[in-house]
């Protein structure tokens, strides 16, 4: 194993970290609330120590990456970069205890948004900030921020953002890792300042406007209100940020499809994005019109079902309303979009909707062969054929997500808390990286009576949802730290 | 530039692989799922799967707007078709490997009617770098630069040689009568060495001196090499390579001997090739070619289809005395244990075609702007030697060289001014037009700027 090159790269992520933490601290100065000291010590001990990592001497012919160090660079990066991004909410004081301190930080990264912190009534604005910022930044990935920002980092880089991106196959916008990097990143800075800017014209300050801009861009879900997005209990802002949780769900790719001039078509040409518009759209009139009996009308319904809808597939995990108090048919519906997530190529998580569709066409095979066993049937996706080691890669993929949520629900009872339905929910909302559950997790509580077990373990279960799984898994596994 | 790659064998995964450390976009076509995956892994490049003379694959990589095409499969037929059908979707230039010369015959035709603007013959291309070789005996390698005013040569030094052990700025005073010659590069082991005036060469190390061809050849008779002409070779194998090589040899009055296995093959050989003595035998038997006078020949070219075959039979002609050894070895791997058993000559088709494919390409980006005349990639490609044309307005132009900072690792080599060739003083300067030829341990260069500066 090529140890001097994985430092380097996590040196190179934790400098990049760092530099992330600057525009926190700036609006910290501003406010002064006491934070920019803490804000400031931790810029200062994250790049001093991802300088020294990046600075290691370079020996010759250190740059070949192999495949398995690729993911063992993303999955020990990941919970690096927690680790040093939860230090600015010890040294603030914003927790007191590290587990709080790193399940914020890692629901941050993995765009989870589940959170454990309670004091919004007074809260410190550099930090929440910068809360706000691990959602953008571990959105599109920090593994793709640091190639686009260093793509001669390693050789094969390919290997890394493969191992970061959702989504079971990787696909390149141009021939270029680093220039797709770029594009990818310029594509989520232009939605994400759109969103910002139709925020402030829905009257909201500079401030709320950025915290939610970034925490929709990444599909996270952190508010600067403990109400969430219902405080602002505004039309218009709610519309507007529906609108962005969907579109940040939708695979990045087409959006350079559209901007290179095959304008809408990109989108209905291809079948992931069809399947996941009609998707919500069936899911939205189905809670609706469930929802009619807890609702006064028809709009209110429709405008607290669209957005939680959108809020739940996209994995953002934003509310504006309490759904744990709605007829169970809607609670259900809002569950299974947890399972199924957005596009791959996008911000969200979930097991995604082009597998879901490949699991369908998966399981009408299996049935119709039942009756015609001779008869020889290709996957098609997008008119193509899908090789059958793909196909085969998401049934497994399929079966280890939904067994990772049972066993990560029944890790989390050994600490012997609440109950059934609370537990599973909040397995499946950190591995699907959403953050509201149901019951003691319900969309209106939040995460804080888990114990330092629980935590932890829905730490863990976040960065696996986060990673697609098997980064993680990889890391359990004796071979991975075999030195050959 | 854009360039679209259709099959991703040996040559065309070499192309890939270069092309895109030069930092060109490269999509890749082929069927096999397998190359496909080796590809995606390891290069910097799209992947698409398909057969690259389906309009609908090459519109898929964007066929429409690529500088070039390179059809590198194995079927002549499947790349013709694919680089008529890239001209047509509005590939600029293509370049298409077409190995049979029942085809090259038609070479205006293929360029004319099928929109092919270079067709590579790789078998010829070998042929002709190893006449090259034979031609110069002492060079392990001979690249030329500035429209063959200046050349690269390399050769290994011996213990008898009179640069050996003597720090480069006494070897004016100590050894009368040596030719002024830049000594441009030295491999020593695995490492590569831009000499200075401390540097002393020592036996066994590889060096490349550059200077224009008459200089050169007075510098090899100095050393004692020159007279090394050779007169006959022994060709082993009678494929393709070993036909256009004997065409090629015979008229330089080179006698060819050759051993064939296939008596049809010989035979035919025989018709084709009336001055060539053709053996019906094989080559690897010690006593058939003992039997024939291996140690009476100069030079021995072991060609057959098995690379095994071709270096074990060179290393026994060597240890029989031939002063010159050339074999081919396909797999391109362990060229530095090769080096070090002493089989300096080492050539692969594969990479020749690639290399001649990658000039063109260069030729091409030149008239697209960036001002590189040519590059060679030398001693596996752990240094580079690269022909620049100075440009108006550049900073460096009308300084003497000894007030500019040159990079580290790199080496203002050869300066040809109208046609003049001066290897570099401290007083020299460069002035707009010239061309430049660099040696660097820096890979991708891509402007004079980036080695000389104030």
């Amino acid at each position: 194993m090529n140890r001097k090159l994985i430092i380097r790269v996590l040196g190179a992520i934790l400098g990049i970290e760092g530099l992330a933490m600057i525009p926190a601290f700036l609006i910290s100065l501003y406010y002064r609330d006491g934070d920019s000291a803490a804000l400031g010590y931790s810029i200062l001990l994250t790049l001093a120590a991802g300088a020294g990592m990046y600075l290691i001497p370079k020996t010759e012919r250190n740059s070949y990456l192999r495949l398995k160090e690729g993911f063992i660079i993303v999955a020990v990066g990941w919970i690096l970069m927690s680790a040093f991004g939860a230090v600015p909410y010890i040294l603030s004081g914003m927790f007191t205890q590290f587990d709080s301190a790193f399940f914020e930080s890692v629901s941050g990264f993995t765009t989870t948004g589940a959170s454990v912190f309670e004091g919004f009534d007074n809260y410190m604005h550099g930090v929440v900030f910068w809360r706000a910022t691990t959602h953008w930044v571990g959105g599109m990935g920090v593994l793709v921020l640091t190639l686009a920002l260093l793509p001669k980092l390693a050789g094969r880089t390919a290997h890394l953002v493969k191992a970061e991106s959702p989504g079971p196959s990787l696909s390149k916008l141009v021939p270029k890792t680093g220039q797709t990097a770029k594009i990818l990143y310029r594509i989520y800075i232009l939605l994400t300042a759109l969103e910002f800017v139709a925020l402030l014209l829905c009257g909201l300050s500079p401030y709320d406007a950025a915290v939610h801009a970034f925490a929709t861009a990444g599909t996270g879900g952190f508010s600067s209100y403990g109400k969430s997005i219902a405080a602002f209990n505004s039309v218009p802002v709610d519309i507007v940020v529906t609108v962005f949780m969907f579109m940040f769900g939708i695979n990045f790719a087409l959006y350079y499809k559209f901007l290179i001039g095959e304008r809408f078509k990109a989108f209905w040409r291809d079948e992931e994005f069809r399947s996941y518009f009609f998707i919500a759209i069936v899911f939205t009139v189905a809670i609706t019109l469930f929802n009619l009996s807890y609702y006064p009308s028809f709009f209110t319904s429709l405008r607290y079902s669209s957005f939680q809808l959108s809020s739940i597939i996209s994995t953002t995990g934003f509310v504006t309303a309490d759904f744990s108090k709605w007829p169970v048919a809607s609670q259900f519906l809002l569950i299974l979009a947890m399972f199924i997530g957005s596009c791959a190529g996008s911000t969200a998580g979930g097991i995604k909707v082009i597998r879901v569709n490949m699991l369908f066409k998966l399981s009408r095979r299996n049935i119709l062969a039942t009756g015609r066993p001779k008869k020889v049937d290709v996957i098609r996706v997008d008119r193509k054929a899908v090789d059958e080691n793909i196909v085969s890669q998401v049934a497994q993929f399929a079966v280890m997500y939904v067994a990772l949520v049972f066993i990560g629900a029944f890790l989390v009872s050994l600490e012997g808390k609440y109950d059934i339905v609370t537990n599973l929910t909040a397995s499946l909302t950190c591995v699907s990286n959403v953050g509201p559950g149901l019951g003691a997790v319900g969309p209106v509580e939040n995460f804080v009576g888990y114990g330092v077990w629980g935590k932890t373990v829905l730490s863990m279960l976040m960065l696996f949802g986060r990673l697609e799984l098997l980064p993680m898994f990889i890391l359990f596994t004796r071979s991975a730290w075999h030195k050959y | 530039m854009r360039i679209i790659v259709i099959g991703a064998g040996k040559v065309g995964y070499t192309l890939a692989e270069h092309l895109t450390q030069e930092e060109h976009d490269v999509t890749v076509i082929d069927k096999d799922d397998e190359v496909i995956e080796r590809c995606s892994g390891s290069l910097d490049v799209i992947c698409i799967k398909g057969n690259g003379a389906n309009a609908k694959v090459l519109l898929e990589a964007g066929v429409e707007k690529a500088n070039i095409v390179i059809a590198s499969t194995e079927s002549d037929e499947s790349n013709m078709l694919s680089c008529l059908i890239a001209k047509r979707l509005g590939a600029q230039y293509t370049i298409a490997r077409i190995r049979d010369p029942e085809f090259n015959e038609s070479q205006t035709l293929l360029q004319n009617e099928l929109g092919i603007d270079v067709a590579i013959n790789p078998e010829r291309a070998t042929a002709l770098e190893i006449s090259r070789l034979l031609r110069y005996p002492f060079a392990g390698s001979i690249e030329s630069f500035a429209r063959g005013l200046v050349e690269m040569v390399e050769f290994r030094a011996q213990e008898k040689d009179a640069i050996v052990g003597i720090p480069m700025k006494d070897l004016a005073d100590k050894v009368p009568h040596l030719p002024r010659i830049l000594y441009a590069m030295v491999e020593r082991g695995n490492s590569v060495i831009i000499p200075d005036g401390n540097f002393v060469i020592l036996p066994g190390d590889k060096v490349f001196v550059s200077g224009d061809m008459v200089t050169i050849t007075e510098f090899f008779r100095f050393l004692g090499r020159y007279n090394q002409k050779i007169r006959s070779v022994m060709l082993l194998g009678g494929g393709r390579i070993s036909y256009y090589l004997s065409r090629l040899i015979v008229p330089m009055g080179i006698h060819v001997t050759l051993f064939e296995l296939d008596p049809e093959k010989a035979r035919r050989l025989s018709e084709l090739l009336p001055r060539v003595d053709v053996i019906f035998g094989d080559g690897t038997d010690q006593d058939l070619l003992q039997e024939q006078g291996l140690s009476q020949v100069d030079a021995f070219v072991s060609l057959s289809n098995r690379d095994e075959e071709n270096l074990m039979t060179a290393l026994y002609a060597s240890r029989s005395g031939v002063q010159k050894i050339i074999a081919k070895n396909s797999r391109m791997a362990y060229t530095d244990i090769l080096n070090d058993l002493g089989l300096d000559s080492v050539i692969s088709p594969q990479v020749i075609t690639s290399s001649t494919i990658l000039r063109y390409v260069r030729a091409r980006e030149n008239s697209n702007g960036t001002h590189i005349e040519r590059l060679y990639r030398l001693i596996d490609g752990n240094a580079e030697a690269i022909e620049f044309i100075a440009r108006k307005g550049d900073p460096y132009i009308g300084i003497p060289l000894k007030d500019l900072n040159t990079r580290k690792g790199s080496l203002v080599s050869v300066i040809v001014h109208q046609g003049k060739i001066i290897i570099p003083f401290g007083k020299d300067h460069i002035e707009e037009g010239d061309h430049v030829i660099i040696v660097s341990r820096n890979l991708g260069i891509s402007d004079l700027n980036e080695v000389l500066y104030r």
